[in-house]
């Protein structure tokens, strides 16, 4: 046994240290270094990112946040995009709802509003598969579908030229899904659960987008100009820093000032 | 006119080509995050790729949430390429749980102590070719 140690000490002696395996990866890098366009443009989550903390959080009603109605289209191209996106994201929360009818409607609808813009092509099989999975409630599947009807919309949108159109997709999207994240932590307040709307870096991407719109009347149209106005208004309200706490009243305000904004887009008079 | 027409039908290849390349990594990305979808992970549709010189970098910023965890997924098409995945926080430190490269695949997975941005760092260790296209897909749970 005696004999064994010193064989064990010499081999350890051999193995290279942890951090010279290690060493490889840099323990930290200068973003800096980066082109701007490439630190600056973030990656937008799928509201079910975000449902999916709350689930872990506790047990939101999910039925409860569903809208009556989905909302109605105008004509208005960027109304359409922006309806669209919060379409999407109410077919996210259907999901979480596990309501199979709520999402047949919802599949039905985003098809409808994809004819609208002209990329329906794009979307009709993820509509039939919305359907079909939303029978069978295979909930994962469809949740993946609702996230490809995304994509592809804004894929479809982008090969048309409509870059910054599907943009608002995006932001539809986002607002319907803070509207509804800032409900739920609302009615039990928690700081983990208000950390999830800690999101600056995609705010000012939005805005940054918003305001590099060429298209003169697309920038100029009301909705935008008015979403524009409550990017602005709620980036004080999500903190500067890591580390710093959302209170309760600037959760409420967030709700109050996205559920208007769903409220313009998605009712006739936007 | 003939000139147009060719420089037109170069820039038509040259398109192609990358597209090409590029959505080939991209299945190599998805076969990276297949192990995880069995684990219960969600793997998003959305995908980001490009190509790159040996040595060279290229950066994907996300948000990411407090509470959930997730696997980067790299891939190329290049055979006998060495890409990596790294996950660096908004200050540029290295946060991530674990990574991993095998063959035309790498991984890395990050369990966010905080919501914010995030950065994955794709990096062209080695490669028979000049241009190497990769593709990223992520997963959350």
């Amino acid at each position: 046994m005696t004999k064994i140690i010193p064989l064990i000490l010499a081999a350890i002696c051999l193995l290279p240290p942890a951090s010279e395996a290690a060493e490889a990866v840099p323990a930290s890098i200068d973003l800096s270094k980066f082109p701007a366009a490439e630190v600056d443009n973030v990656v937008v989550p799928v509201p079910s990112e975000i449902f999916a903390v709350l689930d872990k959080l506790g047990a939101p009603n999910w039925r409860g946040e569903l809208r009556g109605s989905l909302g109605k289209n105008t004509g208005n191209r960027a109304q359409v995009a922006l309806l669209l996106g919060t379409v999407i994201a109410e077919g996210f929360i259907a999901v979480e709802a596990e309501d199979s009818e709520r999402v047949k409607d919802i599949g039905r609808e985003v098809l409808e509003l994809a004819e609208a813009i002209n990329v329906r092509k794009a979307v009709i099989a993820r509509s039939k598969s919305i359907t079909e999975k939303a029978q069978a409630k295979d909930w994962p599947s469809v949740r993946k579908e609702f996230d490809g009807a995304l994509q592809d919309v804004r894929s479809a949108m982008e090969e048309l030229g409509d870059d910054e159109l599907a943009q608002l997709v995006s932001i539809g999207g986002w607002l319907r899904g803070t509207q509804v994240l800032t409900s739920i932590v609302s009615k039990n307040f928690s700081q983990d659960g208000a950390e999830l709307l800690y999101q600056p870096q995609l705010l000012d991407y939005f805005t940054r987008r918003l305001d590099g719109i060429k298209n003169t009347r697309l920038g100029k149209d009301d909705l935008v100009v008015r979403i524009r106005k409550t990017l602005g208004g709620i980036r004080p309200l999500i903190g500067k820093d890591d580390g710093t706490k959302i209170s309760a009243d600037n959760v409420q305000r967030i709700n109050k000032m996205t559920g208007e904004m769903v409220i313009a887009i998605t009712s006739k008079e936007a | 006119m003939k000139k147009n027409f060719l420089l037109a039908l170069l820039s038509a290849i040259l398109l192609a080509t990358a597209y090409a390349y590029v959505n080939d990594a991209l299945s190599f990305a998805h076969e990276a995050a297949a192990p995880y979808a069995k684990k219960g992970f969600s793997v998003r549709e959305d995908a980001w790729g490009g190509d790159l010189g040996v040595k060279d970098q290229q950066a994907v910023s996300a948000q990411l949430f407090k509470g959930n965890e997730y696997w980067f997924c790299l891939g190329t098409e290049v055979k006998g390429a060495v890409l990596t995945i790294h996950l660096y926080d908004s200050q540029g430190k290295l946060v991530e749980a674990e990574s991993w490269q095998k063959g035309r695949f790498a991984g890395a997975r990050i369990v966010p102590e905080k919501t914010g941005t995030y950065y994955a760092i794709i990096t062209v260790e080695k490669s028979p070719q000049e241009r190497t296209g990769w593709a990223v897909v992520y997963a959350y749970k």
